[in-house]
């Protein structure tokens, strides 16, 4: 979602307009807090997520123009990127644990029948869980990538690193969590399934 | 070997399916893959679960936020260091790179046996042999300094000036330095090839010394890189070369894109990091020469 007076807003939040800066979140929470939701979990999305913006806010100073979104999206993966590293400091809180516990594959869906809906929190549940053997670069790009719908261009300046290595790390993520689907292809909805 | 080919290549075009899928594989490597999909089945399939897993993380729902993440109140700024205390900053960083370097040279000078810098400048060297070792020379050089107990550097030292007064000053420094004149005297009043003969064993110390600083140098830049993706790895027969070279001109657009937002004080960082590393390296380099000299005498 790209907002017609993006700039403007911007330029308005860098003179110190609150205003103008909370039109944006109120334009990319969502994104943020479900970037946040996949990477650390529903326990740690919120406070991730508010971090993200207020550390957005005291750095609007260092935003040089670009995707306002793909810059945003960046400080929401470092703050998320540190919480995953404070985490492997404590092993009592294992990664995979907090991501199962809230996982985010429950988020309802208002349009679907029960049925759909029991299959697609099942699809959810297993991309969850296979997002979460990823290394963490490889599940950012992939989120971003896949869930998001982020161009290249932009996965180069979310990710802060170059179009091979971004190129590389989707490649190798999709790689794994194919390989992960298709060992249970069997629990895939019947959209998903190949024919052998 | 063909096969190997082949399998080095079907490799290569199975890390192309993920860019093929999003339209983002430079052209001719797209009709490369195009070409081999027609005669690979594993390959077709392999897309088709790509694009089936793609379609899938694609289906996940995007979840609501639980409250407005909007700021009540504007947090305070981040506090960034004055212009003028960032621009001293810079300077100071700059001066201890400088520093660094200027020590890279010295040290390479010291194992390289550049000759200069001591009192005695050699002149122009009478035989080989003292032109392989000024290294050791230039330790032989402050001769008031307790450096010349070592006894190769006197004995180089002096057929090449004056023998004589090699031999005077030699007694009046360590009982280290008198041991040395009964072997270079006869040497000296002998003849001159003799004189080269003597030393060809303390020229060995040095150039192992050399190579080792230029074998041990290429890596002190090779950590500066980040994360290389093994496409530009691989090299494939020559019908992939272009392909490669392709991918390489595209990834060398890519990694001057950005280095192209590279700033000052990164570059300065990269320099000082690297110099360290360096430095480090020459210093260990620089002890275990001295050691090796020391051994030896």
């Amino acid at each position: 979602m790209v907002i017609a007076d993006e700039a403007q807003l911007v330029r308005s939040s860098q003179r110190g307009d609150l205003g103008a800066f909370n039109t944006l979140v109120q334009v990319y929470q969502r994104q943020v807090y479900n970037l946040c939701l996949r990477m650390v979990g529903s326990a740690a999305a919120e406070d991730a997520a508010q971090e993200t913006f207020i550390t957005a806010y005291r750095r609007l100073s260092s935003f040089r123009g670009g995707s306002f979104r793909a810059w945003l999206l960046r400080i929401a993966a470092n703050i998320c990127c540190d919480e995953l590293r404070h985490r492997r400091s404590r092993p009592a809180a294992s990664l995979e644990a907090a991501l199962e516990a809230g996982s985010p594959a429950d988020v309802p869906s208002p349009l679907a029948n029960p049925e759909e809906e029991a299959l697609r929190r099942e699809l959810g549940r297993h991309l969850q869980q296979g997002l979460a053997t990823l290394p963490a670069e490889q599940r950012l790009a992939i989120i971003l990538r896949d869930i998001h719908g982020l161009s290249y261009e932009e996965l180069t300046e979310a990710l802060g690193c170059s179009l091979g290595t971004v190129k590389s790390r989707i490649a190798r993520g999709r790689a794994k969590m194919r390989e992960y689907l298709m060992a249970r292809r069997e629990l895939l909805p019947r959209q998903f399934r190949l024919e052998q | 070997m063909l096969k190997v080919l082949g399998q080095f290549r079907h490799r290569r075009f199975r890390r192309d399916l993920s860019a093929y899928l999003d339209g983002v594989l430079p052209q001719r490597a797209r009709r490369r893959l195009e070409t081999h999909l027609d005669s690979c089945q594993a390959c077709c399939q392999e897309l088709a679960e790509l694009r089936v897993t793609v379609e899938a993380l694609g289906s996940l729902p995007m979840a609501e936020v639980p409250r407005s993440f909007a700021l009540a109140a504007a947090p305070v700024a981040e506090v960034r260091p004055r212009p003028a205390a960032r621009r001293l900053e810079f300077g100071l960083r700059l001066a201890t790179a400088t520093a660094a370097f200027a020590l890279t040279l010295v040290m390479i000078g010291d194992l390289a046996g550049l000759p200069g810098g001591g009192e005695k400048e050699m002149p122009a060297p009478l035989a080989p042999a003292a032109e392989e070792t000024p290294a050791a020379a230039m330790e032989a050089a402050p001769v008031e300094t307790p450096a010349a107990e070592e006894t190769p550097p006197a004995i180089e030292a002096a057929p090449v000036e004056t023998p004589a007064a090699a031999m005077e000053a030699a007694p009046v420094e360590t009982p280290a330095a008198m041991q040395a004149p009964p072997v270079e005297t006869p040497a000296a009043d002998e003849t001159p090839a003799e004189l080269a003969a003597p030393p060809v064993e303390t020229p060995v110390a040095a150039p192992p010394g050399i190579t080792e600083t230029q074998r041990e140098e290429p890596p002190t830049g090779g950590g500066v890189p980040e994360e290389q993706p093994p496409e530009e790895k691989v090299t494939e027969g020559a019908g992939v070369e272009e392909e490669v070279q392709a991918y390489a001109a595209d990834r060398q657009a890519a990694i001057e894109e950005e280095g192209g937002g590279l700033s000052r004080g990164e570059a300065v960082r990269w320099l000082e990091i690297g110099l360290g590393a360096g430095v480090g390296i020459l210093v260990v380099l620089w002890a275990f020469a001295r050691l090796r000299t020391s051994i030896r005498s």
